[in-house]
């Protein structure tokens, strides 16, 4: 154990996975930065080039990054810092600002947080002075003094641009896009959103000082490419200490992207969204499964993750509900759909509800009115499912026997009638509370749940 | 301070002042050089003063003391105590320079002498000190600069409300006309109870110089720098110069630098020009409505004229003028106006009606050798208020007699006095008015060819295509720079050795302006994953279905789920066709009701139903 020869040192397996975790999920969910940017070259060469400008030239300019979420436009903004930061005469002379939409939600905070992340001389600790039109005013006058050869460049990115359009006149992207055309300090103003018609909302006069430039993020990426991109994110480095475990580990990933199975998920999940969060999500998921006693990833656990990740969040709701509180949805979807999307009252379901067991009375135990009233209460929580219209207190409610109005989605209903329907079959039992939760096997076997109370009923005891 | 110092020389000086201490039965005699106390607004906690000179005014009546302040360890700021080293005693004070204490007190609202004790390391120790009262202190004098000049002007704006402040009851019946006139920041407090003497006296003398006292304190005591210059730091490293001819043709192409001569605008040019010449000439006033959409060189023309029109008055042509400008969309609220014309005007700072009513004193009263002034104001939209008051004295100050204001207006809109203006305001604004159109092909080709200055750039083609594409859309001479400056980076990056780039031509510009005008939704229709295609398939399906062009969540989603059959796809669950439909809506192809809806929010789309179509046939 003791003779460690650097590189091909064994160690102990426990340690393996654990550097393997470690490196995995900085990479999956730090958001580690890739080495040179997959894809997008030619954008990352754009933005390299424009911001490199203003950084040794002192050329203003603006520009938006434009992709869905997930598509990576604050990776590539970031791969562009790190690379232009690598240049010591960008270094030694950028000034950055980062803005955020969702936490600058007004000039006011905006230009507060400029004039800090400036370090100007109205901040003394990390407080700024002055109103908000004195800090303006400063603002302006600040980059006003400023010089194309003299003054640093100022890089200011605005995450959320969209957000930032929604500001009152405008009037900082109004100035920031009047400095960036205009001969004063040279700056940079990037703008990252995912709103492909951002510009429509730039007011004119704004519109125009704009320079136009959007660098668009949509990845035109196939099935191969994304399938190359999950075995990439799991191969270990080569600068691995244990390389007989990085070779085996790296062997293993690639049987696990050849398995059929595996392949299928893959595709479902690139089918349904190429956004690469979601991928990391996923192969997150698969990750934490690995253990000292299971040092590989199985094509199983990608399927237990898979279903983890497509899990039905409502159907979910529905787990552990008593036979009375599902016979009480199921009369609500078949009213939801005899009324078309109307809304009704509890009256109405309770009448719906002995209905059905007149039908099927030896099965399920009539409850009273005030019964039936306490189940929908407690049901509110479920209220995902119908929307309360008029919601009263408690006790108007009780008074008022017939008051109270759903909603149900029948898209959603549709889906319990059906696995009730499943369930009444297999425990003909209607007055016990599940024991198990209900398995939602063959969810879409049955095109609509339209009759689906009535089957219920019909059904489980033949 | 002039006026105090001219009585106290008139005055007759006194060498000692009796004055008589409650509680004792005898008078007190106070000489130049003792310490006293003087009544604040703390009973318990009097000043200190040391006694400077004593003088009476003329009558003889009024006797009054010109002092010296103590501070107390109470009244130090903590931050400032820290710099002492050491744990100052309670009963010990400070010597104060701060200047921000009239040193002028009355006699009356002097209390009683009161001893000091100068410590070891002090000045000598004062143990003669006259002590007729049986109060005794054991005080130190220790020099510290407590006021850096800035704690001296945020003080004098609280000194008028502490003026004000009704003094102890004690001094009113004794005389209703003291006036004690210490501001309450010196709140000195000695415990006047405390008849005590310490055996050992705690003293030190801090002798720190006030420059860095201010900088250590700053942190602790934050406040807005008294004289903040704002700028940007210089660079270390010197931006480099175009090195090549594309270089040099994009640093002329960009909008901010400054041309030699306007091209195109030589009308416009001369109407202002001579519009404001005029009135300077004459000494009167008057206002102009300029109007363009943007790009169209409304203001660059106005600062052209003024560099010329001050030009002018450099050699003596004209009489010399003020020229201010102010733009709309550069302050928070439109009474901010007032505050930043007064500024650039006479370097005052005052709120908006102060302001508001010091210009309206300048522009109406008479003033000798007054210059006229002229006043632009970009973005006049933005300036208005629900009462209409800035742009209503914006307009009137001209009309006045002494005024001397030209007032020059810009904003985008054509119609804009008849649109929003009422009636008193847009009379004033008058009927001085100018459009500028937007640039045709020619000019838009013509300021391009004037900017390169013969910089051989371009190919004749590739700029004739520009203007005439920008022309036809909007007549922006920005959006004209910007596309050829683009253009100019595709040349460069399409040659393969950097050395050797030709001119830009048609395909470059193709280029720029297929990437700055071509809308991105087909492209992202195109590189939307398949599940969201399928949606957008379904919504169409389902608005041909409807025959509306709007339908709810849950009935797009029964479409989707046919076409998954269709394709042979497994049918997604109602969570992950929600997730596509949010999907699609953050970028916008789909317009959403808020998400909480569920399956009931209803969906429009944001693009046309062909563009869809088209998008999805292609692949």
């Amino acid at each position: 154990m003791s003779k460690r020869k650097g590189k091909d040192a064994h160690l102990p397996v426990g340690e393996c996975i654990t550097l393997v975790q470690q490196i995995l999920r900085e990479r999956l969910c730090h958001q580690q930065l890739p080495d040179k940017p997959d894809g997008i070259e030619a954008q990352h060469k754009h933005l390299l080039e424009l911001l490199k400008r203003t950084a040794v030239h002192g050329e203003s300019n603006s520009v938006l990054i434009v992709g869905p979420r997930g598509a990576g436009k604050t990776m590539l903004l970031k791969c562009v810092l790190r690379d232009l930061l690598e240049e010591k005469e960008a270094q030694k002379n950028l000034l950055q600002v980062h803005l955020n939409g969702l936490l600058q939600t007004d000039d006011r905070i905006a230009l507060k947080e400029i004039t800090r992340q400036l370090h100007l001389e109205n901040v003394v600790g990390d407080k700024v002075f002055g109103s908000f039109a004195e800090n303006l005013a400063f603002l302006l006058e600040a980059l006003k003094k400023g010089d194309r050869s003299s003054s640093r460049p100022v890089l200011f990115v605005l995450d959320e641009f969209d957000l930032f359009a929604h500001h009152k006149n405008q009037t900082l992207l109004y100035n920031l896009f009047d400095v960036s055309q205009s001969a004063q300090a040279p700056i940079a103003v990037v703008g990252v959103t995912c709103r492909l018609d951002v510009l429509e909302l730039l007011e004119k006069r704004v519109k125009s000082r704009f320079s136009h430039r959007q660098i668009h993020l949509l990845s035109n990426l196939t099935f191969t490419e994304y399938l190359e991109r999950v075995q990439t994110q799991l191969c270990l480095p080569d600068d691995f200490p244990d390389s007989k475990f990085a070779q085996d580990w790296n062997d293993s990933i690639q049987t696990l992207c050849e398995d059929k199975s595996v392949e299928e998920v893959l595709q479902r999940h690139f089918n349904s969204s190429k956004d690469f969060r979601s991928m990391h999500m996923l192969l997150m998921l698969c990750l934490s499964r690995v253990s000292v006693a299971k040092p590989a990833i199985k094509p199983a656990d990608l399927l237990e993750a898979s279903r983890l990740c497509f899990a039905d969040a409502k159907a979910n709701m529905l787990h552990g509900l008593s036979i009375l509180e599902l016979c009480l949805i199921i009369a609500m979807k078949h009213l939801n759909d005899v009324y078309e999307g109307e809304p009704f009252n509890l009256q109405m379901v309770h009448n719906e509800f002995k209905k059905f067991l007149q039908r099927k009375s030896n099965s399920m135990y009539n409850f009273d009115q005030p019964v039936i009233m306490k189940v929908c209460i407690n049901m509110k929580p479920l209220s995902k499912f119908f929307l309360p219209f008029n919601s009263f207190p408690a006790t108007r409610f009780l008074e008022s026997n017939t008051l109270y109005c759903f909603r149900c989605s029948s898209a959603m209903i549709g889906r319990i009638t059906v696995n009730i329907y499943i369930f009444c079959m297999k425990t003909d039992k209607f007055n016990i509370f599940p024991s198990k939760p209900i398995t939602y096997t063959s969810c879409f076997s049955s095109p609509s749940g339209l009759r689906a109370p009535a089957a219920a009923g019909a059904d489980p005891t033949g | 301070m002039n006026q105090s110092g001219a009585e106290s020389f008139l005055g007759l000086c006194l060498s000692s002042l009796s004055i008589s201490v409650e509680g004792l039965p005898r008078t007190t005699v106070i000489s130049t050089g003792q310490h006293i106390l003087i009544e604040g607004e703390d009973e318990d906690n009097p000043y200190v003063a040391r006694v400077i000179r004593l003088f009476g005014d003329e009558s003889g009546k009024q006797k009054k003391a010109v002092v010296q302040w103590f501070v107390r360890v109470s009244e130090v700021p903590p931050s400032k105590l820290k710099l002492l080293g050491r744990e100052p005693h309670p009963q010990e004070i400070f010597y104060y320079q701060g200047r921000s204490c009239d040193d002028e007190v009355n006699a009356e609202s002097i209390l009683r002498p009161v001893q000091v004790i100068v410590g070891p390391l002090g000045v000598q120790t004062d143990l003669t000190a006259l002590c007729q009262t049986s109060t005794t202190h054991t005080v130190t004098s220790a020099e510290a600069g407590l006021d850096s000049d800035d704690e001296v002007v945020m003080k004098k704006s609280r000194h008028a409300a502490a003026g004000s402040r009704t003094p102890r009851s004690k001094q009113k019946s004794r005389s209703s006309t003291r006036t004690p006139r210490k501001t309450p920041n010196k709140k000195v407090k000695v415990q006047t109870d405390a008849f005590l003497r310490w055996s050992a006296p705690v003293v030190s003398e801090i002798s720190l110089p006030v420059s860095s006292l201010c900088e250590q304190v700053a942190p602790g005591t934050p406040r807005t720098p008294r004289h903040a210059t704002p700028s940007i730091p210089s660079r270390s490293l010197p931006a480099r110069q175009p090195a090549n001819v594309l270089e040099e043709a994009r640093t002329r192409l960009h909008v901010s630098s400054v041309p030699e001569s306007l091209p195109c605008r030589e009308q416009e040019f001369q109407d202002i020009y001579s519009f404001v010449e005029s009135k300077i000439i004459d000494g009167t006033g008057g206002c102009m409505y300029i109007s363009g959409v943007p790009g169209t060189g409304k203001t660059a023309t106005v600062h052209e004229v003024m560099r010329c029109l001050q030009h002018a008055a450099d050699v003596d042509e004209i009489p010399p003028f003020h020229f201010i400008e102010i733009n709309g969309m550069k302050m928070t609220d439109p009474h901010q106006a007032y505050v930043q014309i007064l500024q650039k005007l006479t370097g005052q700072k005052a709120t908006a009606d102060h302001a508001a009513a010091l210009l309206e004193k300048r522009f109406s009263n008479a003033a000798p050798r007054k210059e006229s002034t002229v006043l632009l104001v970009d973005e006049l939209d933005l300036l208005w208020t629900r009462k209409q008051n800035v742009m209503y004295n914006l307009f009137d100050w001209p009309t006045r007699r002494h005024a001397r204001l030209v007032v020059l207006t810009i904003a985008n809109t054509m119609d804009l006095p008849e649109r929003i203006m009422i009636n008193r305001v847009a009379s004033r604004l008058g009927l001085t008015r100018m459009s500028f159109q937007p640039y045709s092909f020619k000019q838009l080709q013509q300021i391009i060819t004037s900017r390169l200055n013969k910089v051989k750039a371009f190919e004749e083609d590739a700029l004739q295509l520009v203007s005439r594409k920008v022309a036809a859309l909007s007549g922006d001479a920005r959006r004209c720079l910007d596309i050829c400056r683009r253009a100019t980076e595709i040349c460069e990056h399409s040659s393969a050795d950097p050395s050797a780039t030709g001119l830009v031509g048609m395909s470059h510009v193709m280029e720029a302006l297929n990437e700055m005008f071509s809308s991105a939704y087909i492209t992202a229709i195109k590189c939307a994953s398949l599940q969201e295609q399928l949606f957008l398939r379904a919504v169409i399906a389902e608005f041909r279905r409807l025959g509306l062009e709007e339908a709810t969540f849950q009935q797009v989603f029964v479409q989707h789920q046919a076409l998954c059959r269709v394709e042979g796809l497994q049918p997604i669950s109602v969570s992950e066709g929600l997730a596509v439909c949010q999907r699609l809506g953050a970028c916008r192809l789909l317009l959403l009701e808020p998400s909480r809806l569920g399956v009931l929010q209803r969906i429009r789309l944001n693009v046309s139903q062909d563009d869809v179509l088209y998008a999805l046939k292609a692949d």
